[in-house]
């Protein structure tokens, strides 16, 4: 087993990867930019390397950076989270090269999965069912426009290095194509370093739910049931939840059948989540195959008992799976909430800033994976997500109430979070139903407006403030640098 | 004491009385509140009203206070003292007349020149936050003066990043819109 494992990657999954890292013994290494020299994934860790200026491409995606620190410290795996070099196999290449683990998959499986259009290939070869679409990247408008038509408006634009929903649009009509493609190119070339994209047809109100897999360096190869992840907002998932209401037992191995092949055909090592679209009639398509550990994965730890970090370093270090299909059982449901740093009330623009104060919720079945503190400054250079709040309870309504009551006692403040929107999501009766496509948000929360319930309530606690600081001003008078005399502190002390 | 609190762009008349048992009495437009309370911290007091309990956080902002119930988060300002100060938030309604940004962010690019002639509703400055880009436009047709501002600065809301004459031949101004910039002048 290894000894020292280098992160490269900041946040909330660094602080989780540490976690699993430290109950198995092994030493961890944080990398940091100049935004995060007080981040919690740098206070978290043994080690922490200094690699650069805030932009990703002088520090978090510069491979020479990443790798040098790992010999400097002496670590013999990398482990990438997820984004940044994580679905990149120069990078995978590279630490091969250069004599590190990467945890995670081969170069070559991250190459055929990364490139969306070769993955689609591969599942058509192996009798996976994908959405009708292009076979390749094009650049050229005209063709977009040749093949738009082909199949169908309205059609979906997505980068050929994609995930994440960055450089997708939706295109009703051939008028808009040409603007769209250029602006979903540059999003995509910002995000990923290659602006290539094809075309899908857009199918309409699909879920999204994904597999889980778990594959050794032995030919062992499993899944670890589903997510559905449909609850999204421009294409980012903010709630998941496991198990889907749209699966029927018999679907649930037909799909988990069709991941599990889906990681065969691409010779796929280590954990890997095979996303498909399900429509109302339940037939399923292959999306494409996420080659890291997801944002989400948690949920699928709380319902099956399994660590999916520890799993990966456990493959990745060589071991064989320690456990079969027939051992993999989900208990109750689980649900994760995304706390991104934004502005629910103005179109969830980010709100980057200082966290004043921080109240993170605790009790039964409540796990908070955060990567923030009260007085840290959010940096805005970098993705949103604060945290992710995950709830496990015996059946999916007592996991809303679950979830419902944890938002409650999430208090955040200094910036933005979307827990309002969240809390009234789940109390929503379309959600409640289970009724959850990827038009969620669009059908039933366009015109979203905060209750106000606790208006009177702030009134309230506003005036209990400033009275008790307008009293504390009068008792504490502020002697810098000498102490205290009780004359002072104790200056209108009743008995 | 009487209070004028604005919160959630309503402006709230409060009347409170602290009683001499450390109760406090609190009016807020037709309902009365009877309220114990307990501060914890700084940052965390404990309320109760009317018979029931709890934790509220909160925090002193720049203009006002944050104070979280039940996991939302309420600025909440007083009236008087925010007319005291001139401090004057603009209507959703009303057009931004400024070529400021809508978040604490980055300029990607900038999309225009000193002396271009824009067009209302073109797009001259893009900027950036946590991955997502925003792109700020012209709110008339004028001439770009000066820019104040070099792709790659951090910029944050309210700060001006171009300066923009507005082109004379806009005469079909509303005399409402007059009003309102003489009102900013």
């Amino acid at each position: 087993m290894f000894e020292k494992i280098l992160i490269a990657n900041r946040g909330e999954i660094v602080v989780r990867i540490i976690a699993t890292c430290r109950e198995m013994g092994i030493k961890t290494v944080a990398v940091y930019s100049d935004a995060d020299r007080s981040a919690l994934h740098v206070l978290e860790a043994d080690e922490a390397v200094y690699l650069g200026p805030s932009a990703p491409a002088e520090s978090y995606l510069n491979m020479d950076k990443i790798i040098a620190a790992a010999k400097q410290t002496g670590a013999q795996a990398i482990h990438p989270g997820y984004g940044f070099l994580a679905e990149n196999y120069l990078f995978v290449q590279r630490c091969k090269d250069d004599g590190i683990v990467f945890i995670g998959p081969p170069a070559q499986a991250v190459r055929d999965l990364g490139d969306k259009t070769v993955a689609r290939q591969t599942m058509i070869n192996s009798g996976v069912p994908v959405i009708p679409g292009m076979m390749q990247a094009e650049a050229d408008p005209d063709v977009l426009m040749k093949e738009a038509e082909l199949i169908g408006y309205p059609v979906l634009i997505k980068a050929a290095a994609g995930g994440g929903g960055k450089g997708m649009r939706i295109v009703h009509s051939a008028g808009d194509l040409r603007e769209a493609t250029e602006s979903a190119s540059r999003e995509a070339k910002s995000a990923f370093g290659n602006g290539a994209i094809y075309l899908e047809k857009y199918l309409h109100q699909p879920r999204h739910v994904e597999f889980q897999i778990l594959a050794d360096a032995h030919g062992n190869v499993i899944h670890l049931l589903e997510r559905e992840c449909s609850i999204q907002r421009r294409h980012q998932k903010i709630i998941e939840e496991t198990p889907s209401t749209a699966l029927t037992p018999k679907l649930r191995e037909e799909m988990g059948k069709a991941a599990v092949a889906a990681a065969r055909a691409s010779n796929y090592v280590n954990a890997g989540t095979v996303e498909f679209l399900v429509d109302h009639d339940g037939k399923f398509y292959f999306l494409e195959v996420n080659t890291r550990l997801q944002v989400e994965h948690p949920i699928t730890e709380m319902i099956t008992g399994i660590d999916l970090v520890r799993q990966q370093i456990e493959i990745a270090a060589g071991n064989p799976l320690k456990f079969s299909q027939a051992d993999i059982v989900g208990r109750g449901h689980a649900m994760e909430c995304r706390i991104y740093a934004e502005d629910p009330l103005s179109a969830f623009l980010p709100s980057p800033g200082k966290i004043h104060f921080l109240n993170e919720p605790k009790g039964p079945g409540i796990r908070n994976d955060s990567g923030v503190y009260s007085g840290y400054t959010v940096p805005m250079e970098y993705d949103p997500i604060l945290s992710k709040l995950i709830t496990h309870a015996e059946s999916r309504q007592e996991c809303i109430n679950r979830m419902s009551r944890a938002l409650k006692d999430y208090a955040v403040l200094g910036v933005l979070t979307p827990i309002p929107f969240l809390k009234d999501i789940l109390s929503s009766e379309a959600f409640i139903k289970g009724e959850t496509y990827t038009d969620f948000i669009d059908k039933h929360f366009a015109e979203w407006h905060p209750a106000m319930e606790g208006v009177d309530l702030a009134c309230i606690a506003y005036i209990v403030d400033t009275m008790a600081n307008h009293r504390a001003k009068n008792n504490f008078i502020q002697t810098d640098g000498e102490s205290y005399s009780p004359w002072q502190t104790l200056g209108n002390f009743r008995p | 004491m009487d209070y004028n609190l604005k919160i959630g762009g309503q402006i709230l008349p409060v009347e409170a009385d602290l009683k001499d048992d450390g109760t406090l009495l609190a009016r807020i437009g037709e309902k009365s509140f009877t309220t114990r309370y307990q501060i914890i911290s700084e940052k965390q007091i404990h309320i109760d009203v009317e018979g029931i309990g709890m934790n509220v956080y909160l925090a002193d902002n720049d203009d006002g206070k944050l104070i979280n119930i039940h996991g939302t988060t309420y600025l909440v300002q007083d009236a008087d003292t925010l007319e005291r100060s001139g401090t004057r938030k603009r209507s959703s309604k009303e057009l931004p007349q400024e070529i400021t940004p809508p978040m604490p962010s980055v300029v990607e690019c900038i999309m225009v020149a000193e002396g271009d002639v824009v067009e209302k509703g073109q797009s001259v400055i893009m900027v950036s936050a946590m991955k997502m880009e925003v792109k700020l436009q012209a709110p008339f047709k004028g001439k770009v003066l000066k820019i104040n501002v070099a792709e790659g600065d951090k910029v944050m809301p309210g700060q001006i990043l171009m300066d923009i004459e507005r082109e004379e031949e806009d005469e079909r101004k509303t005399q409402e819109e007059i009003t309102q910039e003489k009102e900013k002048i």
